[in-house]
């Protein structure tokens, strides 16, 4: 998986996978709280319109997206393992988040997300491409993270 | 380190810590409560004070643990708290007649515009979540480090920064949205409204003039104008000031309101 920020997309009949990775010269728990503190999302995040709840193992969160924004996704906290692995879904999908820190302290931060399902070929066509968003939010995560970390104030 | 050089240094920095305690907690009992016992836990603990840190970041922390022990039990504040106890007030003939009698009588009773701005914050900083208002307090007005705030609140130097610069980002866009005094389009008009009341002679456009934060306001940008409203913050003993009467009357309603509400 290349860590350029590039997103790419598999896809296969009952299925689609987005992913995308960067690295980012932070410490994690940097990375880690902008990932689960729900209400900052909007400031640092111009891909998330808002984001209500508290990102929680197990915890159910409401989310508004710019790629559907009339649209809510009441969404299930799946995985969340601290500094490390987080993931969000309904039953048509699960968004993964994942830090992974090299030998040279920085880390590489990278979300995947799949959707699909048995009825997936028939609603497909329908489902925007999540690439440009990837990017944006990879890129908008790296800039806040940097950003604070290599802050003097 | 012996006692008596303790206590002398505890005087020197027993004014900030009060102060801090008191925009922390928005109590004036519990600020004075908690400097107490900073002393006493300091004193009785002086033996195992090795100098790795300052006098001050230590007692900062001490402070800031007893502090926290009871902030944490309690719910914070809002953003709109000066509009929620704006109403409260309104309907409080009390309220006004203590107020006005302070203007009155006390030798701090003054009201100043740059004094209700240093209220304003204090309580509109308690709507932020502990940490953040901690280390912003910490930073931005007691002129702590980053690796002495990450002493102070046994937290990492990357949280700290994380804190202080969502700290920071929030209060920002809270005051560049609310404050008329920088944001003509901004919802909240109290100092001239109680400028109003309590200096009904004096032209409220000529006071505000005199506010570097008021002047800039049409050309600065919202990080440089709150960088110029946190330095009147500092420059404000909310204990000694001249308006320290009245400002600590103001809070101590402004809590029993958020108390309620909360």
């Amino acid at each position: 998986m290349a860590q350029n920020g590039k997103a790419t997309t598999e896809k296969k009949t009952f299925s689609r996978t987005t992913t995308v990775a960067t690295d980012i010269h932070v410490d994690t728990v940097i990375i880690w709280k902008l990932l689960t503190t729900a209400s900052d999302y909007p400031r640092w995040n111009s891909t998330v319109i808002s984001v209500e709840g508290n990102i929680a193992a197990r915890q159910k969160i409401k989310l508004k997206s710019t790629l559907a924004p009339k649209r809510t996704f009441k969404l299930e906290v799946k995985e969340f393992v601290t500094d490390e692995r987080l993931a969000w879904g309904d039953g048509q999908g699960t968004r993964l988040y994942t830090l992974v820190k090299k030998d040279n302290g920085v880390i590489t931060f990278s979300m995947t997300e799949k959707i699909g399902g048995f009825m997936f070929p028939m609603y497909a066509k329908y489902i925007p491409s999540f690439d440009q968003s990837f990017e944006q939010f990879a890129a908008d995560l790296k800039k806040e993270a940097e950003t604070i970390q290599n802050s003097t104030r | 380190m012996t006692i008596e050089l303790f206590n002398e240094e505890f005087k020197g920095v027993s004014g900030k810590l009060k102060s801090y305690l008191l925009r922390i907690t928005a109590s004036m009992h519990d600020a004075e409560d908690i400097v107490q016992d900073t002393y006493i836990r300091a004193s009785e603990k002086l033996h195992t004070f090795r100098g790795e840190s300052s006098l001050k970041t230590w007692l900062f922390t001490i402070a800031s643990n007893l502090a926290k022990d009871n902030l944490r039990a309690q719910k914070r504040w809002v953003e709109n708290v000066t509009d929620i106890c704006r109403e409260e007030a309104m309907g409080n003939q009390e309220f006004f007649r203590e107020a006005i009698h302070i203007s009155a009588t006390s030798t701090q009773g003054a009201f100043e515009i740059k004094e209700h701005i240093t209220f304003c914050f204090t309580c509109i900083s308690k709507s932020l979540p502990l940490e953040q208002q901690l280390c912003l307090f910490l930073k931005e007005v007691y002129e702590f480090k980053v690796n002495e705030i990450a002493t102070i609140i046994d937290t990492s130097e990357a949280m700290v920064k994380y804190y202080l610069h969502t700290g920071r980002a929030k209060m920002t866009n809270v005051f560049d949205n609310r404050c008329a005094l920088i944001n003509k389009e901004g919802v909240c008009h109290q100092c001239s409204e109680l400028n109003g009341i309590f200096n009904p002679k004096q032209k409220f456009q000529e006071e505000v003039v005199k506010i570097e934060m008021a002047r800039e306001a049409g050309s600065a940008d919202k990080e440089h104008l709150f960088d110029l409203r946190m330095k009147i913050v500092k420059e404000i003993d909310p204990f000694e000031s001249g308006a320290a009467h009245l400002q600590l009357h103001h809070l101590d309603h402004n809590r029993n309101v958020m108390e309620k509400y909360v």
